[in-house]
């Protein structure tokens, strides 16, 4: 079926809008997009997204982490094998990750990193064919904000709903970082780890993220004002 | 009599009602009841797997089927086979090497038109996991009673006394054949006929798609 940006896709739909871009200039496709030999087809249910000049995606639902490059993961280390770690990442196959690729490792100087441990990482290769390798330093060497996350509390929940507490317009963190305090690091393949003061906190935490993925934007402030006040009330 | 001959005019299918995302664990779930009959699919994937069933250049499918006994048959091989082949046209496969894709449909009620019915939560649930597909599928199922005419979406007493039935799924492009199953006895013409009443009918099932996908795509925002 023939379809037009920001309508409802299924897999075999087409726009012909990509079409005549493509044959002007270059077409970013994004995500749910394929170029066959006549035609780009659609191949995942959702909505037909456009960013102009030429970009073009489908924003759909998905709760398999599929790797792809230069994305934030959060992961688990299962296995130290050698100079390498394997880390569960949520994808069919355990990324690996060098213990050269910490900020300030030698070969002499290993980083502390048990199996079990939590780690915060960036996608360095990832490709349908070859195993995800993961790095926790930046192309200068610096770690920033990766490297092991200690204590906190890790959760699971789709990725639409990583996606979309880290869209800029979305009100969640917003509003809630001003409530309590609390450490949040947003791994795209579906994985968030909190930290805050009390376990109470924590759980206050969660539960407004997780509760927002059906929300609308002012729903959502209404949420996190309940749960500030709730906490507020029984902390005092 | 008169009634149902209006129906098979107006390609009016069994009412369909759908949840998506209906188990919290799995990558992909769909619960769909077409009529009475009822089928619960979950899909899981791309995983990984064992070396002997692994391929290196796609990914493997696997198709289980649990009947609401639970006893294993040669009939539910069978389906998982003919849902395993028409799933396997659908999925673009070779996006995801050297890992598995599985589809576990339970049945829940069964009165007619219980493969098609399959077919199509397969399909929902696939599209839920979001899996990359070429295209999605819709099963219509038919039924040939014994004065030679053509029933659109048999009732269980309609399948007891027909003389075939006929089960066609469709892809979403071209409406072209993915797969045709039959049981019985017919003439080709007849099979021409039933063939071209269900590709019609398939639409339904498509823009019933639709309905859902829009009906969850406006929650995720």
């Amino acid at each position: 079926m023939k379809v037009e940006v920001d309508d409802v896709v299924l897999p075999g739909d087409f726009s012909e809008e990509i079409d005549t871009a493509g044959e002007k200039g270059k077409v970013i496709l994004g995500p749910g997009l394929r170029k066959e030999i006549d035609k780009v087809y659609i191949t995942k249910a959702g909505v037909l997204r456009k960013r102009a000049p030429n970009t073009f995606w489908v924003d759909s639902y998905q709760k398999r982490y599929v790797p792809s490059r230069g994305e934030n993961v959060i992961g688990f280390v299962v296995q130290k094998s050698g100079d390498i770690f394997r880390v569960d990442v949520g994808s069919s196959c355990p990324a690996t990750l060098s213990y050269l690729s910490f900020e300030n490792a030698t070969k002499k100087n290993r980083p502390e990193v048990q199996v079990g441990d939590v780690l915060y990482a960036k996608m360095l290769v990832a490709s349908k064919d070859m195993e995800p390798e993961i790095v926790c330093v930046d192309s200068h060497g610096k770690k920033g904000r990766l490297g092991v996350l200690n204590e906190g509390f890790v959760f699971k929940c789709s990725l639409n709903l990583v996606r979309k507490i880290l869209n800029p317009s979305c009100p969640l963190l917003e509003s809630i970082k001003n409530e309590w305090p609390f450490e949040l690091a947003a791994g795209m393949n579906g994985r968030i780890w909190i930290k805050a003061n009390t376990m109470r906190e924590t759980i206050a935490v969660g539960n407004a993220i997780l509760a927002s993925e059906y929300l609308s934007d002012d729903e959502i402030k209404n949420m996190c004002t309940n749960i500030a006040s709730i906490l507020a009330g029984h902390v005092s | 009599m008169g009634a149902e001959e209006q129906n098979i005019k107006e390609f009016k299918l069994k009412p369909m009602k759908c949840e998506l995302n209906f188990l919290s664990k799995s990558d992909g779930s769909a619960i769909l009841s077409q009529g009475e009959t009822v089928a619960l699919a979950s899909v899981n994937g791309p995983l990984d797997v064992k070396m002997q069933s692994q391929s290196i250049e796609k990914s493997t499918l696997e198709v289980l089927f649990c009947s609401k006994g639970g006893k294993p048959s040669v009939g539910d091989r069978y389906k998982e086979n003919i849902i395993r082949q028409t799933c396997e046209t659908a999925i673009l496969s070779s996006l995801y090497p050297r890992t598995a894709i599985t589809i576990t449909i339970q049945e829940l009620e069964d009165y007619g038109g219980f493969l098609s019915c399959c077919l199509n939560t397969a399909c929902l649930a696939l599209v839920n996991s979001g899996v990359a597909m070429r295209h999605v599928f819709a099963a219509v199922s038919c039924a040939l009673d014994d004065r030679g005419n053509i029933l659109l979406e048999p009732t269980q007493q309609q399948l007891e006394t027909a003389r075939a039935t006929m089960n066609f799924v469709f892809d979403s492009r071209q409406k072209s054949l993915v797969t045709s199953f039959t049981e019985g006895a017919f003439s080709e013409d007849t099979y021409k006929e039933a063939l071209a009443r269900c590709r019609s009918a398939s639409d339904l099932v498509f823009s019933f798609y639709r309905d859902i996908v829009t009906k969850y795509s406006k929650v995720i925002g």
